[in-house]
């Protein structure tokens, strides 16, 4: 276990030296929750939907799923980029197993995640107030579920970027685009079926709606206006499970089959 | 028990095959130097034994273990020099040998001392908190070796462990390379530098199109050319020499035998220490003098070219 810890250490530290990266992405969180959040919230017509929100605390857990998939994405790119400047190879040849060697990837992600959500959920925490441990706990719980099967998904694209890295930077860009848009992350899915049901049926079929919904009831939001918490726990647990599962599948097929580039 | 051996070892890129059904051997202790141009196969090879990549058939195995079976094991006992020195752009090479080290399981206690040799030894002391990024490709691959000499393995792999490298650290690299098959270690070396294969190698392997074409020493692969070795002759002016010339060409090993200027003569032989002796005898039972004798062995390109049509070096890689 030294090995994986090692390895994800080696790997991580030069993200924090110096941590200007980390600092950077703190700075924006405060600016966008508590400045932009806020001025958003004045400008939303409450009356558009029957339960008034507080649209601050709601984009707060949207932000927080935002930057979940944007870290997962940059695990299964980081991925990609390790196999183009030729790191793959010499982490592949290393004297711990192929097992260990993908714990210590996915280990990078979640560490990647907790350090970049320790600012954004704190805020996001003292914006909503008033929460016991365990429903934090569950949150956090849900957010690495949710980075697990963002990151499983893009380590198994991953396999594209083997032919042609443009052609993977377009399909991973365009998916995100409209993984994150065709969602409730920023919209209530009560607004949304009101003013566009299309919309709202296409946010239904959304891993990352789920994620932001279950957050948002584990953080005290009114469950009447959100998607359902039992479909949404199967749908998180399933898209990780699955992704992670078939990456490393594919990866271990993949891997040791492809040129370095 | 081979240090390394391959049965039938293939290995497709999509339709194309980099190795074409290899049989292949590299005895304990020794220095086996893969020869071959680009895209002979050789990295296909080396990254096959070093588990990073899986063959499409057939078997390979280090030091006994499967590498598709044991694979873990297998890279417990390796290391592997890469052909391109790349990677870990924002980190310092003291700080790469430290993780090498340590995830290769070197000493806690004797790492520092062991990293500060390699370091010194490879000319890169005051490059070592450089970052990766800034060091130039003489440097770069000169750290790539060093993880090696750091790592101390049973069994190592350099995939052309000098290219780029000028003369000077060519040489040092050569000498380290050396001295851990003096220690015990077995080692695979990949070149297309025939001078690199000369000075290294205890036998050569020479690899074309996935496949092993011919593998001995080099002195033995040099006496295998029918031919390969020239001998320039010069003999005293004498009136028999016409005869002698005759009686010269029907020496064993003789491929051909050509006239020069005046009295010279040039000779293709197989085995050139083998021939002289023999010309010399026959000169002085015709009571000929013999005033200059020259001989030319041929190269490791020389060999290639006969076993393989191909030149071996190119303006490019020479």
């Amino acid at each position: 276990m030294f090995d994986v810890i090692r390895l994800v250490w080696f790997d991580l530290k030069n993200e924090l030296k110096p941590p200007v990266w980390v600092g950077l992405q703190w700075f924006t969180s405060i600016v966008q929750l508590l400045i932009y959040a806020a001025l958003i919230k004045q400008m939303m017509n409450a009356n558009v939907i029957s339960q008034p929100y507080n649209y601050q605390q709601f984009y707060a857990v949207g932000f927080l799923i935002i930057m979940t998939f944007d870290i997962g994405s940059h695990a299964g790119r980081q991925f990609v980029e390790a196999a183009h400047e030729g790191r793959l190879p010499y982490l592949l040849s290393l004297p711990i197993s192929r097992s260990k060697l993908f714990l210590s990837i996915a280990l990078r992600g979640g560490f990647e995640l907790a350090l970049m959500l320790t600012v954004p959920f704190t805020i996001t925490l003292l914006l909503i107030g008033n929460l016991t441990a365990v429903s934090i706990g569950a949150a956090i719980a849900t957010l690495f579920c949710l980075g697990f099967g963002v990151a499983g998904l893009m380590l198994g694209l991953s396999f594209i970027a083997f032919k042609s890295s443009d052609m993977y930077s377009a399909i991973v860009t365009g998916l995100s685009a409209i993984i994150v848009r065709f969602s409730t992350i920023m919209y209530p899915l009560a607004f949304l079926t009101q003013t566009s049901p299309s919309y709202a049926s296409a946010a239904t079929l959304n891993p990352l709606a789920y994620g932001a919904d279950l957050v948002r009831l584990l953080l005290g939001f009114n469950p009447n206006s959100l998607l359902n918490p039992a479909v949404a726990v199967t749908v998180l647990t399933s898209v990780a499970v699955g992704t992670l599962g078939l990456s490393a599948f594919l990866l271990q097929r993949l891997v040791e089959g492809v040129k370095s580039a | 028990m081979y240090a390394v051996e391959t049965q039938n070892l293939m290995k497709k890129y999509g339709k194309t095959y980099a190795l074409k059904g290899l049989d292949f051997t590299v005895d304990p202790e020794e220095i086996m130097v893969l020869l071959g141009p680009n895209g002979s196969g050789k990295t296909t090879l080396l990254m096959t034994l070093a588990t990073v990549l899986k063959p499409t058939s057939g078997t390979a195995t280090v030091m006994g273990l499967d590498v598709v079976k044991y694979p873990t094991k297998v890279r417990q006992i390796l290391g592997i020099s890469f052909q391109d020195a790349r990677g870990f752009w924002r980190h310092k090479p003291a700080e790469i040998l430290r993780f090498h080290a340590a995830m290769c399981g070197v000493k806690k206690s004797e790492r520092k001392a062991i990293i500060e040799q390699v370091l010194k030894e490879l000319e890169l002391w005051d490059a070592r908190n450089k970052l990766f990024m800034h060091l130039s490709g003489g440097q770069a691959k000169r750290l790539e070796v060093a993880k090696i000499l750091v790592q101390k393995p049973k069994f190592a792999i350099f995939d052309e462990p000098s290219s780029q490298v000028d003369l000077r650290g060519k040489r040092t690299i050569w000498e380290k390379i050396l001295e851990l098959r003096e220690r015990g270690a077995t080692l695979l070396v990949a070149t297309n530098e025939v001078r690199e294969a000369e000075y290294l190698a205890d036998r050569v392997t020479i690899l074309d199109q996935g496949k092993s074409i011919i593998c001995d020493t080099v002195q033995n692969l040099k006496d295998k050319i029918a031919g390969g070795d020239i001998v320039e002759l010069e003999l005293e002016p004498d009136e028999n020499n016409v005869e002698i010339e005759q009686e010269l060409a029907k020496i064993p090993g003789t491929a051909k035998l050509t006239p020069m200027d005046g009295n010279k003569y040039k000779a293709y032989v197989s085995i050139a220490e083998a021939w002289v002796p023999k010309m010399t005898s026959l000169c002085y039972e015709r009571k000929i003098r013999v005033s200059s004798v020259r001989v030319t062995e041929p190269s490791l390109d020389d060999v290639f070219l006969s076993f393989t049509g191909k030149k071996l070096e190119t303006n490019e890689n020479v």
